[in-house]
């Protein structure tokens, strides 16, 4: 992951895997995304849920079912 | 005073009672935006003939007759969306989208369409293929986004009512950028279909904006589809958070939520009931990897190579970001949605509702759409999402009120939220407010809106 928190490793790495073509404003634009989200989604990978799992097709219109 | 400067029930019950007359009434509303939309920008496509042909057309419905703006979110059967963008990353076409059927249904005119932030991607409003749209408050100042257009329509008294679209605020913004009630229903409730995102969607309604509550519920309960009924919202229980979300908001933004809270709490007799409400960051940003995921399912590398070139720099270089976030963020993402729905379940058995400032500072200028905070200066985007996302994660309703403006005469604005469909009690708990404040900030009008304020 430590490489991923590089943006300059990242998005040239993510985009030619991917094969998306960019611009200079592009990757500016992706740099700033990068320094923005990259930290908080490290941190949410990291989160301990313990064993919770996610709702299947959850019914957003209604509270969860009980546990 | 002009029919058109009355509520949206007001114009209603006087079409209904033949005290207004509805052609008469649409032709002031064409009038009202030819003259005051150059200076906001706030309806991008009007159609008389179409307009007149809906009118012609009208049941006798709840809105027979009454003028509506719709935002660029959703086909009518004579003009596709352009979600405020050169190119959407869906096909569209004309069409009749569900709130479209839900308007005509109800008797409604549908006046003209509402700008809104490009591609839904921003909460003020400063980016469109049309141009931005301005605050009718400060035309320097951004409207909110993304339904924009909608907003600064309602609140420049071009219609009395309009329909927006949040996928993480996107109604709420905006009603608080410019003064307005704004109600993001319960997930599932309002009218979606038709919306190029309708199959795929977790967290985009359709919802009201109107300058009161009870307009609210006349228009809410025509895209609901049911009739939301009202009650006194007596006893409220009122959950307040000591969070980022309450406390790093500007002193004037701090103040007058906090005042309306003590006067909500007061007007129904309640209770004030301090609540932990931990992981809103984490909360956050799962309903933003979410919406980019489904936003982008189905988008291939080579979509994005062929973009539009008018499509804004910051959403062509944002795009292509999302396209590289990991699969488990994303995974992740839905166990917290999970995590904060079993929370906000148990809190919905101590307290009725969650309230904090909708917005943590006034319309930023259009130019620099960033707002200063006690913990420093932000983008108003990153500020703003924070107290929105919530709802959109884990469907509950929430209603964004004004409450105050501020020393440069902007709206401040509050946000309640309720428990899985009881969006009826946020309405409830908006008028209680309205009554408690003697619909002082409900009743304010923009420079632009020139017009006496609405008798109901």
């Amino acid at each position: 992951m430590e490489a991923a928190d590089r943006a300059e490793q990242f998005i040239p790495a993510g985009l030619a895997s991917l094969r998306i073509e960019a611009d200079e404003v592009d990757l500016a634009v992706m740099s700033a995304a990068h320094q923005m989200f990259w930290p908080a989604i490290r941190a949410l990978l990291s989160f301990d849920l313990g064993d919770l799992e996610a709702e299947r097709n959850p019914d957003l219109s209604r509270a969860p079912e009980p546990t | 005073m002009s029919a058109l400067d009355l509520s949206l029930r007001g114009q209603a019950a006087a079409i209904a009672a033949g005290e207004a007359d509805a052609a008469e009434l649409l032709d002031a509303a064409l009038a009202r935006i030819e003259e005051r939309n150059p200076a906001i920008n706030a309806v991008v496509a009007t159609f008389p003939e179409e307009s007149r042909a809906m009118l012609a057309e009208a049941p006798d419905g709840p809105l027979r007759g009454v003028p509506v703006v719709i935002k660029d979110e959703w086909p009518l059967p004579w003009r596709a969306q352009r979600f405020g963008a050169a190119e959407l990353l869906a096909p569209t076409a004309p069409g009749e989208s569900g709130p479209y059927r839900a308007l005509r249904d109800a008797g409604a005119v549908i006046v003209g369409v509402g700008n809104m932030h490009e591609l839904g991607s921003g909460s003020t409003g400063n980016v469109s293929v049309y141009g931005a749209a301005r605050n009718p408050w400060d035309t320097e100042r951004c409207p909110g986004g993304s339904s924009s257009g909608p907003a600064a329509a309602t609140a420049a008294g071009l219609v009395a009512g309009a329909v927006g679209a949040d996928g993480l605020g996107s109604v709420r913004f905006p009603a608080a950028y410019c003064g307005l009630t704004g109600l993001k229903p319960t997930f599932g409730r309002a009218a979606m279909s038709g919306h190029h995102m309708a199959a795929v969607t977790t967290l985009i309604v359709s919802g009201p904006l109107c300058a009161d509550a009870a307009d609210c519920r006349l228009l809410g309960a025509t895209l609901f589809g049911e009739e939301l009924a009202a009650g006194d919202a007596a006893g409220l229980r009122i959950g307040v958070v000591r969070d980022a979300v309450s406390e790093d908001v500007t002193p004037e933004v701090r103040e007058a939520c906090e005042m309306a809270i003590e006067e909500l709490r007061s007007a129904t007799g309640g209770e004030i009931r301090e609540i932990e409400l931990a992981n809103l960051e984490a909360a956050t940003l799962a309903a933003i990897l979410i919406i980019n995921g489904e936003s982008l399912g189905g988008v291939s590398p080579e979509r994005l190579n062929d973009l539009n070139p008018e499509v804004s720099p910051i959403n062509r270089g944002f795009l292509k970001y999302r396209m590289l976030l990991p699969a488990a963020a994303i995974a992740q993402a839905g166990r917290i949605r999970t995590l904060m729905r079993r929370r906000l379940a148990a809190l919905f058995a101590d307290v009725d509702v969650i309230a904090w400032p909708t917005i943590p500072a006034v319309a930023p200028p259009l130019e620099a759409p960033l707002v200063e905070l006690p913990s420093g200066t932000q983008t108003a985007d990153q500020a703003n999402v924070r107290g929105a996302a919530l709802a959109n994660l884990t469907g509950i309703p929430a209603i964004s009120v004004p409450v105050g403006l501020s020393s440069d005469g902007l709206p401040i604005a509050l946000q309640l939220q309720a428990a899985w469909g009881a969006d009826a009690l946020l309405l409830d708990a908006a008028e209680a407010l309205e009554r408690a404040n003697g619909r002082r900030w409900v009743d304010a009008r923009p420079p632009l809106a020139q017009a006496e304020p609405a008798e109901t």
